[in-house]
């Protein structure tokens, strides 16, 4: 049998599934590898007869939401299947009254927090591009913005699940209250699992009361020293701010809307005459009624340099949470890493991050959660000189290599060349091995998103 | 016991370390729940390697290992099953380091819960999760339970503030999960971990995170005619916007109970009382009270009142710390339950609770966590009476079955163990249970921790509760409690 009649073949099959209509072809790549077709189920129970057929014939199925973080990972050597979860997009029941809500992995995530600014409620989740990302695909990233300094990461919301294992159960953990201990902890382990574990088609989430005002404030200092110098004071004051970020020099350019570029490499900083920002910045969102933000005001002092409020504060974090994709529009080669540090180890890895990106020719800029070492770290490399894929490698290795024992650094893009030199995942401090029998215990013949992720 | 086991045991931790007489034994087969079995030794470790050469032996000679921690469970989470070496990590009780700057604490898991809070409140800071048996209770046995507590409303439960594990597996090899890192790369084993209730690993160093204690506190009792009244409530605050520390709730069986025991001050013809924490920035606090006020009137309290200082704050949160005690001096017997549904059905769950409590003519208390939805109905009973015992049994798995009805949940905070074993498949659909079987065979492929618990494979019905083991632990001043 050749590939063609296979191709053919599987198609009619998976028509057979889903409909005729639900079954197309794409020209998105994932890595560079174009999927050999596109399946859209439209209940859990077909998405099990897909993966059950899959699994059967040893296909491998990438799942995908709206396709906003699919470049994440390594290079896959084959997709046969993208499978996405558009379809199943409804809200399955909501009750302001229980502060829950349930719903498609399909749906767009700013779909769901609509219906739920109905009724002052959210789920507080300000991570990139919400308009297109799905539930599901959020979960499987653990996409975080910068409200996981005070509210915490997706998984925290979660309090249940229903997802599809490779050899097509539908499986259910957690349930929909907001307290809950029966049986095993699946929504922790499928949120940031990347696909590679199960197919998630519903998710439960704890909702929270939107905070009715905030007002955020822009503290600007000579040196990361004194940034860091300056989190320290605000961990021992009584203040507890919403969000706490601290900013880069470089990357204040490109908390803005971008302006249209025509060569992504064109290294164009929005103000070319002006000398490059030297300036820190500790930016902290507060809630809370005029008194209580009269009291960050008198305790910041003399720290502050701006104060934001209304539309002006929302748009200014929707530049912080879509740092990453204002850098990339315009450097199309750079390098983004996300790192997961101790409180402490904030510091180091920014200095490591100055200190590196000069040597491989590339400029650094970072912005991130000061609070929790959830850090956005991009590396962009100058038009003059672009880097060889090696310097990528190399410009990893030596960052990864000045970090404090038991941080993580993994980078979520670069250039396709680039990767097939180093492991985009790199080191961990949670036993791999172990990872990889968890995987091997719900998707034996590795079907899911093989060779993308870290299992 | 084989005696060559026994032996072997005694060479891995010492001869003062192994129990194999039946009067120590005794004093192993329980936990603060309802079953008993006696165990074959009892074995107290005091490092991790000793822990891993003790999994080794068991792993060779298919024995059976039961991780115990203090015992204050209440699902039989740590009693053994078959002739099972009871593996206690009660010696292992050293805070390794308190790590302010990082705002971390690495502890061992026999370290008492509220010891970690008394070591760093000097500091600014405190371990959040404070369950009821916080006095005495270890860190190990809330990871392996995912406790929580009533101040787990705001600040989330055991599994919030753990990031990162050492861990000893059923063959001893010892295994790293996480660490002072918010969240790693690659999957969250740690955060999957927690709650498994002692069947994938014994854990043996854990990494907490420690929480800045807030800069004002108060606490407001808003008392009512009617349940419903006071349910609603719970609806409305959530409803307008505020999120409390905690908040609890009493009925006016617990009322009348607990004043006849401490006298806290509740009126004693009260339907139901409400306590309300608020906590954070002084301002928040001070508009937040107002609000909350505002809103208990609305829906009918016939009072609020206002803890006007900390002394007033301890005599509100007296009569709820002491209800478990109280009920104890009525009746020897009582069944504590531990279910979840969503807030609003409160109202609809407390008249079912009440219309089973007529059926089978027990009384029935409620004390819970009514921000959560967390019921803890306590049956009372007469032990020697055989027909009352049963009715307990019968009119405990009817009110799982409510809690069930309205989208709940069978334990929120106490775990499945023994106790809840036959439930889980009321909850859960078999293929739910083989994948979970699955991924605990990724870490216990043979089943020699903890075997039987958790996830059914037979049917089993379980009964009754005891007295609560005594306080090690009191607060020093300045600990949240």
């Amino acid at each position: 049998m050749n590939a063609v009649t296979s191709v053919a073949s599987l198609d009619r099959e998976l028509a057979a599934i889903v409909g005729e209509r639900y079954v197309s072809s794409t020209e998105f790549d994932i890595n560079g590898v174009v999927p050999a077709v596109v399946v859209h189920p439209g209940s859990a129970e077909e998405v099990g007869a897909v993966l059950r057929l899959a699994n059967e014939r040893d296909l491998v199925v990438a799942p995908a939401g709206g396709l906003t973080k699919q470049q994440i990972g390594g290079v896959p050597e084959r997709i046969d299947i993208l499978l996405s979860t558009a379809r199943l997009n409804q809200i399955e029941e909501y009750d302001p009254g229980d502060l829950t809500i349930a719903v498609g992995a399909g749906m767009p995530f700013a779909e769901m927090q609509r219906r739920l600014g109905e009724h002052q409620q959210w789920v507080p989740c300000d991570a990139a591009n919400l308009e297109q990302s799905t539930i599901g695909g959020l979960l499987a990233t653990g996409a975080a913005g910068p409200l996981k300094s005070t509210f915490g990461h997706m998984r925290d919301f979660l309090i249940g699940i229903q997802f599809v294992t490779a050899d097509g159960k539908v499986v259910k953990g957690g349930g929909r209250v907001v307290k809950n201990v029966a049986g095993y902890d699946l929504m922790k382990l499928l949120t940031g699992s990347y696909g590679s574990l199960a197919v998630m088609t519903r998710a439960n989430f704890k909702v929270f009361p939107r905070p009715r005002q905030t007002r955020t404030f822009i503290c600007s200092f000579h040196s990361l020293e004194e940034a860091l110098q300056s989190r320290t004071r605000l961990f021992q004051s009584p203040l507890t701010p919403m969000c706490m970020e601290i900013v880069s020099p470089r990357a204040m350019e490109y908390l803005c809307d971008p302006s249209p570029v025509h060569d992504p490499d064109d290294y164009a900083p929005e103000q070319p005459l002006s000398l490059p920002a030297v300036e820190w910045q500790v930016v902290l969102r507060a809630a809370g009624s005029d008194n209580v933000l009269a009291r960050y005001s008198r305790e910041l002092g003399a720290a502050v340099t701006r104060t934001l409020e209304g539309v002006r504060e929302e748009q200014y974090w929707r530049w912080v949470s879509h740092f990453e994709q204002a850098v990339l529009s315009r450097h199309q080669n750079a390098m983004v890493m996300y790192t997961h540090l101790a409180i402490q180890s904030v510091g180091p890895a920014l200095q490591a991050m100055e200190r590196t990106a000069p040597d491989y020719n590339l400029i650094p800029a970072a912005v991130g959660r000061a609070a929790t070492g959830n850090l956005v770290l991009a590396f962009m490399p100058l038009s003059v000189d672009p880097p060889s894929a090696m310097q990528y490698a190399n410009c990893v290795s030596a960052f990864r290599g000045m970090l404090p024992a038991g941080s993580s650094a993994e980078v979520a893009h670069c250039p396709v060349e680039a990767k097939l030199h180093f492991d985009v995942w790199g080191t961990t401090p949670t036993d791999v091995k172990m990872m990889r029998a968890v995987k091997r215990a719900i998707d034996a013949k590795n079907i899911l998103n093989r060779g993308r992720f870290i299992v | 016991m084989d005696p060559s086991i026994l032996r072997q045991l005694k060479k891995i931790a010492g001869k003062d370390a192994v129990l194999d007489r039946p009067e120590e034994l005794m004093l192993y087969e329980y936990d603060a729940g309802v079953d008993k079995h006696r165990p074959g030794a009892v074995v107290f470790a005091q490092t991790t390697q000793q822990v891993s050469q003790i999994m080794r032996l068991a792993s060779d000679k298919k024995i059976p290992v039961v991780p115990r921690g203090a015992g204050t469970g209440l699902s039989g989470g740590a009693i053994a099953r078959r002739e099972a070496i009871v593996l206690s990590l009660a010696r292992m009780n050293k805070i390794l380091e308190i790590d302010v700057p990082n705002q971390r604490a690495v502890v061992q898991p026999g370290v008492v819960n509220l010891e970690l809070s008394n070591a760093t409140v000097k500091h600014g800071y405190y371990y959040a999760p404070d369950p009821s048996s916080q006095k005495a209770c270890t860190i190990g046995g809330n990871v392996a339970e995912n406790s929580g507590g009533p101040h787990t409303l705001a600040l989330g439960v055991t599994v919030n503030h753990v990031t990162g594990m050492e861990v000893v597996l059923p063959d001893g090899k010892v295994i790293e999960l996480g660490g002072k890192a918010q969240d790693a790369t690659g999957l969250d084993l740690t955060g999957f971990f927690v709650g498994s209730e002692g069947t994938m690993g014994v854990v043996t160093r854990i990494t907490v995170k420690l929480t800045k204690l807030p800069e004002h506190v108060t606490t407001l009792l808003g008392i009512y005619n009617t349940v419903e009244d006071a349910a609603n409530t719970v609806v409305a605050i959530t409803q307008s916007g505020v999120t409390p520390a905690a908040l609890e709730m009493l009925d006016g069986w617990m009322v009348r109970c607990v004043e006849a025991n401490v006298h806290a001050g509740y009126p004693e013809d009260a339907a139901a009382v409400l306590l309300i924490e608020l906590e954070g920035m002084r301002e928040v606090v001070e508009e937040q009270a107002k609000a909350v006020s505002a809103v208990c009137l609305q829906q009918k309290a016939r009072e609020v009142r206002h803890a006007k200082d900390e002394k007033q704050r301890q005599l509100l949160w007296l009569g709820r710390k002491t209800a478990f005690g109280a009920v104890g001096r009525v009746s020897s017997s009582y069944y504590t339950q531990d279910g979840v549904i969503p807030r609003t059905k409160v109202p609809y769950t407390l008249a079912e609770i009440e219309r089973i409590s007529r059926k089978y003519g027990l009384i029935i208390g409620n004390v819970f966590h009514a921000g959560d939805g967390n019921l803890h109905p306590l049956i009372l009973f007469d032990s020697r009476d055989p027909v009352q015992t049963e009715n307990s049994r019968k009119a405990a798995k009817e009110i799982m079955a409510c809690c069930l009805k309205f989208g709940g949940s069978i334990t929120g905070e106490h775990g499945v163990g023994l106790e809840k074993m036959g439930l889980m498949t009321a909850m859960f659909t078999e293929d739910d249970l083989e994948v979970m079987v699955r991924l605990r065979n990724a870490f216990n492929p043979e089943s020699i921790l903890n075997p039987q618990k958790m996830i059914p494979d037979l049917h089993f019905c379980r009964e009754i509760t005891g007295p609560l083991p005594k306080a090690k632990v009191e607060p020093v001043e300045g600990v949240p409690v």
